[in-house]
This record gives C-alpha cells, sequence and structure tokens, in this order.
C-alpha cells in the first residue's frame, strides 16, 4: 500500500503496510539509518525524530500517522555540510562516546532550543531525560547544549 | 595464540603508505567509543610527520591487521602506543632512505615536513617515494623515536575523528550496513538457555511470503524480506524444548598467602569482620547486538560488533563448518557493549541464517534479547577480616570473594585471577594478607564487563578501610594514607581530598567519601558528595576524580573515559540489578532495568588528568568505573550514619539502616 512521507522537507512515497513503524520506514525504505533502534517501546530515546513539531519515538509511530506529518530526522538537522551549532557544540565538547544514543540526544536538544533558546541546566536535565546514554556522557550535553544555546 | 607470544612486528602489517599520500595504521583493537582511532591517528600522525587528516586507522578487519589479542583491560593504548610509534617510525626511516637514493644525498642531512622528505630545498611526497615498492620489514625494537619537542598532536586535546559522522547520522553501526539481496533475520529463542530442540512444527509460517526457517543444530531462526516479517514468523514457529542443566565446575584459586596472617588475627588487639554484596546487572548497550553476514560457497564476510575479531571468525568458522581463513571480520562502529561483545552470539547466529538462506542476512536483536540472552555480570558476595594492631594500624588481612567467573576465558587457570579476581589484593602496605578467589558456579551466563571483578572488589576493600576507620575513630583520609607506600597513589588521594574540600563541614544530611583504586597501573582518587532527601534517596551533588595514567596522548579524551565510567558506575551503585531464576533472566525492558538519566547526572564533575609523563601509558576505560560505589557507600555513611554493604544503594536500604 502507498504510503506518502515528508522526511527533512522531501516528499517520498513507499510501499509498505499502513501499521509499519516510522523507524522501520526511515531505515530500510529511505535508507535514513542515523535514526537508531534501541528498544521499540519509546524507552529510551535512541529512534526519537521531530514530527510536528514534537519529538517522538518513531519506533512508536505507524507509518501512516507519520504521513500527516512534517518529519526531522537527524540526516536533516544540518544545512548542507553546515553543521547546526547544537552538532558543532557536541563536537566540540566531544559530547559522545559511541555516539549510539547521539542522534536522539540531538533531535530532544533541537526541539528543546526552538521552543527554549535560553533554557536553565535543570530545563536541559528535563528536556533529555527520556534520552538514555549508557556510555555516560550527560555532563558533556547538558554543557554542549547550554553552549549552541548561547550562540 | 598463545597468551605470551608475540610474533615479530612487521611494518606492513601495521603501517601503509598508500599511491594518495594518505596513511593507513592498522591495529587489532575496535573503538567503542574509548577513542583509541583518534589517539592511534594522533601518534601515527607525529612519528610520520603528516597531517592526521591523512591517516586513517583501521581497525580489526581481519583481512588486514594483526591479531593483536583483542579489546579489554583497557591495554590498548598501553599496548599498541610503542607498536604503533616503532612501526611508524621505522616506516618513516626507509622513506628519508630511499629520498636519499632519489636526490643523491646522504640521509642523514635529510628531514621530514608534512608528508614529504626534504634536503632544506627539495621535497619528495611519501607517495612518491613507494614506486610500486611499498616498505616492508621487521620492525626494529631499537628504532629512534620523533623527540617530543616535534610532536604536533600527541598529548593535545583533540575531537573524535568519528565524530562528524556521528553528529549527522552518517556513522554505519553494524545495523546499518546495507548489501544488495539482504534478508532480514530472526531467532526462535528457547525457554531457557542450552534447550535441546525436541520438536519443529513450521506449518504456520510455510505460507508466509518469503519466509524461510532455518535449523541449525539447536538454533531455531527465520529470514524474511523484512524486520516486520521476520519478527513475526519467528513467533509463529511453534518449537518443544528440552531444558539442559546449565552447570559449570567450581574452583578455589589462592591470589596472595602471606605467612602469618592466621596468627596476627588471633594476636590483634581487635578483629572487624564485614560482608558485601552485589547483585548481578547487565551490560545494558542501548543498541542491542546485531550483525551482517554474508556467506557464500567460497567464503564469507561478516561485518559485526566485537572486542575480538579474531575470536569471532573462529566461532563463525567453526558454526558454518568453513575453514577460518575463508571467514572476513569486519568490525563495525557499535554501540558501546562495554565488554558485552566478547561474545559473538549475532554474529554466529547470522552467519548461520545467511548459510541456509544462500544470501546476506542482517540480524538485529531485539531489546529484550539483549536483556535476556546476553552474558552478564555475576553476583559477587566479599568477606573480609582485620585485625587491628593497637598502633591503629592494620595487622593482618583475609579476603574471601564469592563469584562466578568474569570473563569469556572462563576458568582458564592461567587468567582466572587477573579476571573473576581483579584488584582483589588491596593496594595497602604494610600487613599479611591471604586473598582467596572462590569460583562458584551459578546458571547466569556471564560476560566481560567494564572492569571485570573489579568493581566488586574495591567496592568491598574501600568501604571496609572506611568501616576500619571509623572503628579506630580516625580520619578515612588519614587512615589510608598510613597504609599507603607507592607514592603515585599516594599523591592522588592527596589530590583529590584537596579538589574536593575534603575535611569542610557539609550541611545536614549531606555527606562526602572517598575512594581509591590502582586499575592495572593507572592511579585513580575519587571522591563523592552526596545528598539525601527526606525518603532516603541519594542524590550525586558532585564528584571529584583525580587520574593518573601515566603519559597521557589526548587528555580531554582520557576525561571523557573517566567521567563516562564515574557516571555508568554510579548508575550500577545506586540503581541496578538484574533479577534471574532457574537460568533465565526475568529483567526484559527498561522500565524494569532504569538506568542513571540526565536528572540523575552529578551537579559537578571534575576530573583532573595528572599523569605522571615519565610513565608508560596505562588504560582509562575502565578505571574510573572502579572506586565509585565505595565513594558513594562512605559518602551516604558520612551523610546519615547507615552503612550500606549491599548494592544498589536504594531509599529502602537507607531507610532500613537508619531506623
Amino acid at each position: 500500500m502507498k504510503q506518502t512521507l515528508t522526511v527533512n522537507g522531501e516528499r517520498h512515497e513507499v510501499d509498505v503496510a499502513p501499521s509499519a513503524s516510522l523507524l522501520s520506514v526511515l531505515r530500510d525504505d529511505l535508507g535514513l539509518t542515523g535514526t537508531r533502534y534501541g528498544c521499540g517501546r519509546g524507552q529510551c530515546g535512541a529512534c526519537f525524530v521531530i514530527a510536528g513539531g514534537r519529538v517522538v519515538a518513531s519506533c512508536l509511530l505507524t507509518v501512516d500517522q507519520a504521513a500527516r506529518q512534517e518529519i526531522t530526522t537527524v540526516e536533516g538537522l544540518a544545512n548542507g555540510a553546515e553543521l547546526s551549532p547544537l552538532q558543532r557544540a557536541f563536537v566540540e565538547e566531544d559530547a559522545m562516546q559511541c555516539g549510539y544514543c547521539t542522534s536522539g540526544m540531538l533531535i530532544s536538544a533541537t526541539a528543546l532550543l526552538a521552543s527554549d533558546p535560553a533554557p536553565d541546566e535543570d530545563t536541559i536535565r528535563d528536556a533529555l531525560a527520556a534520552n538514555l546514554c549508557r556510555c555516560g556522557v550527560y555532563a558533556r550535553v547538558i554543557r554542549a547544549v547550554a553552549k549552541a544555546a548561547r550562540h | 595464540m598463545a597468551w605470551e607470544h608475540r610474533e615479530p612486528e612487521k611494518l606492513e602489517r601495521r603501517i601503509r603508505i598508500e599511491r594518495d599520500g594518505t596513511v593507513t595504521a592498522l591495529s587489532g583493537k575496535i573503538d567503542f567509543g574509548q577513542g583509541i582511532r583518534t589517539a592511534f591517528a594522533q601518534l601515527v600522525a607525529d612519528e610520520l610527520d603528516v597531517p592526521i587528516e591523512r591517516v586513517n586507522v583501521v581497525l580489526g578487519d581481519t583481512a588486514q591487521v594483526p591479531f593483536d589479542f583483542g579489546t579489554f583491560g583497557s591495554h590498548s593504548v598501553a599496548q599498541e602506543t610503542p607498536l604503533l610509534r616503532k612501526a611508524a617510525a621505522f616506516a618513516r626511516r626507509q622513506l628519508i632512505e630511499r629520498a636519499g637514493k632519489r636526490l643523491g644525498v646522504s640521509p642523514d642531512r635529510l628531514d621530514t615536513a608534512e608528508g614529504t622528505v626534504t634536503d632544506g630545498t627539495r621535497r619528495v611526497g611519501y607517495a612518491e617515494l613507494l614506486d610500486g615498492t611499498p616498505l616492508t620489514g621487521t620492525v626494529p625494537d631499537d628504532v629512534p623515536l620523533m623527540p617530543n619537542a616535534r610532536r604536533h598532536y600527541s598529548g593535545k586535546p583533540m575531537p573524535r575523528l568519528e565524530a562528524r559522522d556521528i553528529v549527522t547520522g552518517r556513522a554505519t553501526y553494524v545495523a546499518d550496513v546495507r548489501l544488495p539481496g539482504m534478508l532480514r533475520g530472526a531467532i526462535v529463542r528457547p525457554p531457557q538457555r542450552g534447550a535441546k530442540v525436541r520438536s519443529l512444527d513450521d506449518s504456520r509460517v510455510r505460507d508466509m511470503p518469503g519466509v524461510k526457517v532455518v535449523r541449525s543444530g539447536d538454533v531455531v531462526g527465520v529470514v524474511a524480506e523484512r524486520e516486520e516479517h521476520a519478527r513475526a514468523a519467528a513467533g509463529s514457529v511453534l518449537v518443544e524444548w528440552d531444558a539442559v542443566p546449565v552447570e559449570g565446575p567450581s574452583t578455589d584459586v589462592v591470589m596472595r598467602d602471606d605467612t602469618g596472617v592466621e596468627a596476627k588475627l588471633r594476636q590483634a588487639a581487635k578483629t572487624v569482620d564485614r560482608t558485601y554484596v552485589l547483585p548481578a546487572i547487565a551490560n545494558a548497550p542501548i543498541g542491542p547486538s546485531a550483525a551482517v553476514a554474508d556467506v557464500r560457497a567460497d567464503g564469507a564476510t561478516v561485518y559485526v560488533g566485537t572486542h575480538r575479531p579474531f575470536g569471532v571468525r573462529e566461532q563463525i568458522a567453526k558454526a558454518i563448518g568453513i575453514d577460518e581463513r575463508k571467514v572476513r571480520v569486519i568490525p563495525q562502529i557499535t554501540s558501546g557493549t562495554y565488554g558485552r561483545n566478547t561474545h559473538g552470539d549475532a554474529a554466529i547466529e547470522a552467519a548461520i541464517l545467511s548459510k541456509a538462506a544462500g544470501r546476506p542476512v542482517l540480524l538485529q536483536w531485539t531489546r529484550e534479547e539483549e536483556f535476556v540472552w546476553s552474558p552478564s555480570r555475576p553476583e559477587a558476595v566479599l568477606e573480609v577480616t582485620a585485625g587491628l594492631g593497637a598502633n591503629g594500624r592494620i595487622a593482618a588481612w583475609r579476603y574471601d570473594e564469592h563469584t562466578n567467573v568474569h570473563a569469556a576465558a572462563g576458568l582458564d587457570p592461567q587468567v582466572l585471577g587477573g579476571t573473576s579476581g581483579r584488584n582483589a589484593i588491596p593496594p595497602y602496605a604494610g600487613f599479611p594478607a591471604k586473598v582467596t578467589l572462590h569460583i562458584e558456579q551459578t546458571r547466569l551466563r556471564t560476560a566481560n564487563f567494564r572492569s571485570l571483578a573489579a568493581a566488586e572488589n574495591v567496592f568491598a576493600i574501600e568501604s571496609f578501610m572506611d568501616e576500619l576507620a571509623v572503628v579506630k575513630k580516625q580520619d578515612p583520609l588519614a587512615f589510608r594514607l598510613a597504609h599507603v607506600d607507592d607514592p603515585r597513589l599516594r599523591n592522588v588521594i592527596e589530590r583529590v581530598a584537596e579538589r574536593s574540600g575534603w575535611g569542610t563541614p557539609l550541611g545536614e544530611r549531606r555527606g562526602r567519601g572517598l575512594a581509591c583504586t590502582i586499575y592495572h597501573g593507572t592511579y585513580v582518587g575519587q571522591v563523592a558528595e552526596v545528598a539525601l532527601d527526606a525518603s532516603g534517596r541519594v542524590s550525586l551533588r558532585g564528584f571529584w576524580c583525580v587520574v593518573d595514567p601515566g603519559e597521557t596522548l589526548n587528555p580531554d579524551g582520557v576525561r571523557n573515559q573517566i567521567e563516562g565510567g564515574i557516571q555508568q558506575s554510579a548508575s550500577w551503585t545506586l540503581l541496578e540489578e538484574l533479577r534471574h531464576k532457574d537460568g533465565r533472566v526475568m529483567t526484559t525492558s527498561w522500565d524494569q532495568y532504569p538506568i542513571a538519566t540526565f536528572r540523575d547526572a552529578p551537579r559537578s564533575l571534575e576530573v583532573l588528568v595528572e599523569g605522571d609523563a615519565s610513565k608508560e601509558p596505562t588504560g582509562v576505560g575502565e578505571p574510573g568505573a572502579v572506586p565509585v560505589a565505595a565513594a558513594i557507600a562512605n559518602a551516604v555513611y558520612a551523610a546519615c550514619g547507615a552503612r550500606i554493604r549491599e548494592l544498589p544503594i536504594t531509599a529502602e536500604r537507607i531507610r532500613k539502616a537508619t531506623s
């Protein structure tokens, strides 16, 4: 069954069941593998995307729910070769280790700065609380988000 | 290959100058986010005198790299630094010699600059000097190295080489590998580990389009065109299983047995004995295991996350019955697994599925599979007894560690003490000690996990040192220092005490705790500062760490690793417990296994890297995690008088201890 999706400003047609998860369509049909599988239950944040302006777990969203909204994935954050201020701050602060959770964190932080350009530390912690990191880079991510906000 | 055996280093197995002038450096080590790719690129760029952008580091591709033992024990930088440096220096010397012939100049009048050899006026690029003859030869052990003053990169902070690909989503993790014609796999799991197939009924999946059921011994799985089809099909294959008990042998290892321990314990003015308990915990990577296998008639290529590419190659070859030399293992960037990936489960399963399907197969484990079917860190019970002399010092020490094996090497007697008994011997001096490791098999499947048994042993030893100080009414800092004779250990303890404001007053229900360790030559001193709320819940107000890992190649990389170790270990200490029963893990999802979130991160976290530059570099991936549990437990005691000897340190345990 044909589904139309708008991802990172581009329209795509995919032929999958309406119940397929947005995550599987991004990764397997559109080749956007930057959005990662972590738990399939919306409990870890690795698959976060921005849909209709809100942060959602793409593993829980069906493709037909997603079809009505503008989707932004990690691949849509940079402007061509130019990194977004958040991406730059993550690189500069070395706010990653294995990097598996980084895409989801950048999505949460991008949505945060869009609604609150100058968040305090507690606001940053709350906005990212649904993004799990096992390597333990929380302190650096908080610093990177605060730094990007200052720009 | 035996552990102690090392073949002579061949330049061509370490360093390759490519035709476009780039340099390829080869290592059997793997980067899981420890930043070793960047550290290796720094030192090769310096030794060969090339801009770092021109250095490519190939890690773990079995078709290209040396064996290098695998990646564990925080050894990578320590082991590989001298090897890569010498190989790069040897390559540079050969390039200078070749340029000498080319220019008709004595090599001692030539120097290098930015990937060229120069006599001051003329320059020859490294690639031009190849002339179709690659650099080869046995690397001499005494090849002169670049003087420190001429090293541009080593010792300087530097962003990770992969950082840009990670933040743009372009980094290709194992599950991101896409091959033409690739299918998706799923495994049908038994009720318990080790169960044998009694009967298999695939009638419900026979009509599903594009689905194939695979059985190889007691591995049952399916392949399909899409992930969701494979999952649905796997759930419809009916298998009856016969449970097989999985029990291994138990054994004791006496790790230290000084004379006079029992007599001195009997004669001591006072003896103190305590028992500490740690639950099993899960490595719990954010990305569950995955592998892509492409098995063909003439050989196999497998994309994996692994610590041991050559070990996995051997396992795969055995599982699919082909010659090991026909298997190429290509490690990809992978979610951090902190040791779990010494087992190649997903890679073996993917290879079995691909062989049966005749097409490449991506196998992505689910979150539930990762919790239930992965190996984990076993539980531990630590019994410690000390005799205290009239002078306030420890007079004798007896220590019994009860745990299961902590390493993929299993009961290998050569490594048991160093892995499952890691750091069981206290770093303190001035008394005889008897230290015994008792391996007691449980039915939990066990893994290597960041720092192995050091985390449990140092929790016990450093909690106990605090308890002894309390018994002797001494300051825990002074009591420790009275038993330290290693100047580097003394230094990190004194420095961290100073940085944390040790001894200055704190408010109500706040406290500081001190702990330290020497882990594989890396010295770590830590102070935790905690606050307890009315319910007994612990929050980390501040955390200080001073680390001395010898010579430091990338100070900010070191800091990142130590911070990560602290954060992860604080999560183990305050939150984590893996539940299992009759050989089956009962924990299946993150809501049953909460780990620390952004809200739990310490309010302030200071890591000072104060390496003794005259000493060889030592590892930093693990040591940061090691003293954390004791530092927190000691801080909780200082805050409220509750001595928690069993992890995790929950509000309930604190309430019980103080009521």
